[in-house]
């Protein structure tokens, strides 16, 4: 009876260390976030109450809305992308028996290395003295500017961040594959479907439950994209690749506009929060 | 099934003819699967060959080098900024990983075990910090950081990232799952809580432990918002965030190339010995 009498102090005992990290690190910069975009807070401490001034102001903004118009395209760019790459090699590794560990190994090798180092490479591959421009004038093409047009940078950025992470999709992917009971597959195919009707009536419907996860998990990572950008165009060229975390970024710590940075941080919050609502449903639905 | 049963002389080579038919399959998909591998790895291998140049000598795109050196990767691993910035990045990896490790366990162990007023609603508030995106706390998170005087120091750079619902959530459903007679065992025997959670939950948690540990070292190693904005002179930078300061410094391509390859080599030691962990985790949690 006397330890039931301890419990509770004792689990809250436990907990306490990593509640009071949340409490003043999570719940009070999420309030704090809120509430700046609600004043006039600047620098130093000073500030008055402004109601929705602030978000009045983003839809004036052209540099804001480019922000969010440079946000949607990538995501429109990266998910597809990374979902193609990714389920292709997926599927690949699943029917492949040789030498599947290395294959798999260096398909998800660049995962584990930071943006920055894929930024720094990769801006060498796209230079106008890099290699991909070093490959295209043995056949006497280009140069092409990827990180200088402003058409092309978004999908040479797109290509960076598929590069350094479909490999994690890939092992989700991996794993639905591999949950999918061989003896459907097998009796498919003495029925007679070909390849493609396995994959569609098969393959894609027992595997939607990972599919619909890698899309909202890309999905939300694609709007949150900075580092590549920060490394490699800084937002350029003439703002093409400008997105909102660039945005926050720079009215925050470019311009010090921090409750106006704050909230472009609440647009960016509302954003993920929407695709997060629109996954419950849609699952809700698939799993009814 | 029959036909094995009943003629195994006969069904044994024809299952060996269909299975060799099926490998001879294989081969076009082997290959596609080769050639996005060596796509995937070969920017590593170009910044290993432009690390390697010596400077100021022609080298990739235009040519091979016609010598390699070590003196880049010399050069970077002696100089006391690019060493400063190396031990930084350690600091904050391992004193983090130690921490979400030691206060995420408590907590989960709490959380699974344990009987506390407001404890699923503690959880679910914990989860629920999970939807706000940190780059929208950034901001509070930095005015909060300055006003207690924790900018451009190390404990302004590490404390604000041990809040990892993540950390809490894999610890506790894993803590679950163990028997719940090896708690009361030892408390019938009088174990007092401290050493209940050193001398069970720590080494009954031991494989989830090391992987959330590559993890939070992984996350820690390559992360760059939070160190770009929380630390400000030069000495305090992490390796991802010098790293971003170098091109524009007129550094050497070569220099910079080198100094890139050594800020991956912890990545890629940590890939390679505990890629057991990395995948499977990530496959069975998805934990990212």
């Amino acid at each position: 009876m006397r330890h039931r009498l301890r419990d509770p102090i004792t689990g809250l005992l436990f907990v306490l260390p990593m509640l009071v990290l949340f409490v003043i690190f999570r719940f009070v910069p999420s309030l704090g976030a809120a509430g700046l975009s609600v004043t006039d807070y600047q620098l130093g401490g000073s500030w008055s109450f402004v109601g929705v001034t602030n978000y009045a102001r983003l839809f004036d903004d052209p540099i804001f809305m480019g922000a969010l118009r440079v946000t949607i395209v990538y995501v429109a760019i990266y998910v597809p992308l990374t979902l193609l790459v990714s389920l292709g090699t997926a599927l690949l590794l699943n029917s492949v028996i040789f030498m599947k560990g290395i294959f798999r190994s260096a398909l998800f090798l660049p995962y584990v290395t930071s943006f920055v180092f894929a930024g720094v490479i990769w801006r060498w591959m796209y230079e106008f003295d890099g290699f991909i421009n070093g490959l295209l004038a043995k056949i006497d093409l280009g140069p092409v500017g990827f990180l200088d047009d402003t058409a092309l940078v978004l999908p040479a950025l797109a290509t960076v961040s598929v590069w350094k992470g479909f490999g994690y999709s890939m092992l989700i992917l991996l794993a639905g594959l591999k949950s999918i009971p061989s003896s459907y597959l097998e009796a498919a195919r003495v029925d007679g479907a070909n390849a493609w009707q396995r994959f569609r009536s098969i393959v894609l419907p027992l595997l939607r439950p990972a599919l619909f996860f890698v899309i909202v998990i890309e999905t939300i990572g694609a709007f949150q994209a900075f580092d590549v950008i920060y490394v490699m165009t800084g937002g350029g060229p003439s703002r093409a690749s400008y997105n909102l975390i660039y945005a926050l970024y720079d009215q925050g710590f470019g311009n010090f506009n921090v409750a106006y940075a704050a909230t472009i941080g609440i647009v960016l919050f509302v954003l993920v929060f929407i695709v997060s609502m629109i996954q419950r449903r849609l699952l809700d639905r698939s799993n009814t | 099934m029959t036909i094995t049963e009943t003629k195994p002389v006969k069904a044994a080579p024809a299952r060996a003819a269909k299975s060799r038919r099926r490998s001879g399959r294989q081969w076009p998909f082997a290959l596609l699967l080769g050639l996005v591998a060596v796509l995937t790895v070969s920017p590593f291998l170009l910044m290993l060959v432009l690390a390697l140049s010596p400077k100021n000598e022609p080298t990739l795109p235009h040519q091979w080098p016609e010598s390699l050196t070590l003196d880049n990767l010399v050069t970077n691993l002696t100089s006391s900024g690019f060493l400063g910035w190396t031990l930084n990045s350690f600091i904050y990896a391992a004193v983090s990983v130690v921490i979400i490790l030691l206060t995420a366990s408590m907590a989960g162990y709490a959380f699974a075990k344990k009987r506390f007023p407001g404890r699923d609603a503690l959880m679910w508030a914990f989860l629920a910090t999970m939807m706000v995106p940190f780059q929208a706390t950034l901001i509070p998170l930095f005015i909060l950081i300055s006003d207690l005087n924790g900018a451009d120091t190390f404990w302004g750079l590490i404390v604000p990232t041990l809040a990892n619902s993540q950390a809490v959530f894999l610890m506790r459903q894993f803590i679950r799952d163990l028997p719940d007679e090896l708690f009361e065992a030892a408390k019938v025997d009088g174990a007092p809580e401290w050493r209940i959670y050193l001398q069970i939950v720590v080494p009954l948690t031991k494989p989830i432990l090391a992987t959330l540990g590559v993890f939070v070292f992984l996350w820690h190693w390559n992360d760059f918002l939070w160190p770009l904005v929380a630390t400000s002179s030069e000495e305090m930078r992490t390796l991802t965030v010098g790293l971003s300061s170098l091109r524009g410094e007129q550094f050497p391509q070569s220099m910079e190339m080198a100094a890139a390859a050594i800020s991956v080599v912890p990545c890629l030691a940590v890939f390679f010995l505990l890629q057991r962990y990395l995948v499977n985790s990530i496959a069975m949690t998805g934990l990212k």
